[in-house]
């Protein structure tokens, strides 16, 4: 009796080389896929679309850190402005400090905040000897913590306005319209 | 490699079917891709307006002439607390249109705030008060004309403990009333009211 090579038996009486292959587990799936280019493309050009579309030129504006902002529908969009923060107990114009809140909180009065107005006066001299002959727009964006009360806000928004600057924004999260 | 049939093309011309290289065309949309997703702004900052109506020094080369005062709307926000069911805590709205010392109509609102926390962030909603402003505005607002570019002024009134969230919360709601205005040749929907802190 010949010897012959190891392997399996099964069928192997059957003249087909088809059968004999997937018999002997040889026709596995290919493992390099096709892939459709057309659909690919498509795919790409929409996300670039709208990637593109929700795309904003203007940037972040930065949140200090630990300052959690209430969020409102009714919102405009942010504009270009001397930033007013109020984390913690700690006022910043433009990240730079500017006096604190604790003589208000304190006493519980509303009352004027000398560092941030002298902060501010100085801003729209700059504002004004960049600018000769301009009118200065007077805006300012406040960020304040959700959770400070209405007096520390009362000062800061009259602070503000005494410095030359009475078109005050507050500064939310967007939320989309609700239905009424 | 993928190519572009622009016309069928003349004898003896150079032909007008185009081949594009994939690869260089994949590499350049991957990389709009990357840049975009990276650059993207996520979160959506906005902002509520507020003007602080501060008067000017007198200007003595202008002659000063008397001007009626206009109508405000002043809403005057406090909290009211049950000691025996802290549940039916609710905030009571004081409104009144006011023609300098004139009291024109006035009004009272009341209502639980509708409070929605995601995350850390509190949303906070007042429909009542917006509902009723919208209908008195309808009624007794001096800018409603389209072609008028004024916008009716609403004063907030509020005492000092008040949270901020809440202050942005009614500011919110005296917004929510929108009117059409021209704009040259658009007409567009603002809001009705602009509004200022009462800071006494």
């Amino acid at each position: 009796m010949p010897v012959h090579h190891p392997g399996r038996r099964l069928m192997h009486s059957v003249p087909l080389r088809f059968v004999q292959k997937k018999i002997q587990g040889i026709g596995q799936r290919s493992i390099n896929a096709d892939l459709s280019l057309t659909s690919m493309i498509d795919f790409l050009v929409v996300t670039v679309v709208f990637l593109l579309m929700t795309f904003s030129a203007s940037g972040e504006t930065p949140v200090q850190k630990g300052l959690n902002l209430p969020k409102a529908e009714n919102t405009l969009d942010m504009i270009d402005a001397p930033l007013v923060s109020v984390a913690g107990s700690q006022i910043l114009v433009d990240g730079a400090p500017a006096g604190n809140t604790r003589a208000v909180e304190d006493s519980k009065r509303l009352q004027r905040v000398d560092e941030l107005y002298n902060m501010l006066k100085g801003k729209r001299e700059t504002w004004k000897q960049a600018r000769p002959g301009k009118e200065c727009p007077g805006v300012v964006v406040l960020q304040i913590d959700q959770d400070v009360q209405a007096v520390v806000v009362k000062s800061v928004f009259q602070t503000s306005a005494f410095a030359g600057y009475p078109n005050v924004s507050f500064m939310v999260n967007g939320i989309p319209k609700t239905e009424h | 490699m993928a190519s572009v049939s622009v016309d069928s093309g003349g004898k003896g011309r150079r032909a007008t079917n185009m081949e594009i290289n994939m690869i260089p065309m994949i590499d350049l949309l991957m990389v709009t891709i990357s840049f975009l997703l990276i650059t993207a702004v996520w979160s959506q900052m906005a902002r509520l307006n507020a003007d602080a109506q501060v008067p000017g020094p007198p200007r003595p080369d202008e002659e000063i002439t008397k001007v009626e005062p206009e109508k405000q709307l002043h809403i005057e926000m406090r909290g009211t607390v049950d000691k025996d069911n802290p549940e039916r805590e609710e905030t009571v709205f004081t409104v009144a249109w006011k023609q300098g010392q004139t009291v024109v109509n006035s009004f009272e609102v009341r209502g639980k705030p509708q409070v929605t926390k995601e995350q850390s962030l509190k949303v906070i909603r007042y429909p009542e008060l917006a509902n009723r402003i919208t209908e008195e505005w309808k009624n007794v607002g001096s800018h409603r004309d389209a072609t008028d570019r004024k916008v009716d002024q609403a004063v907030l009134h509020t005492d000092n403990e008040t949270p901020y969230a809440n202050i942005i919360g009614v500011i919110d709601a005296v917004y929510q009333t929108h009117r059409p205005m021209n704009l040259g040749n658009r007409t567009e929907p603002v809001s009705a009211f602009n509004v200022t802190f009462s800071v006494n």
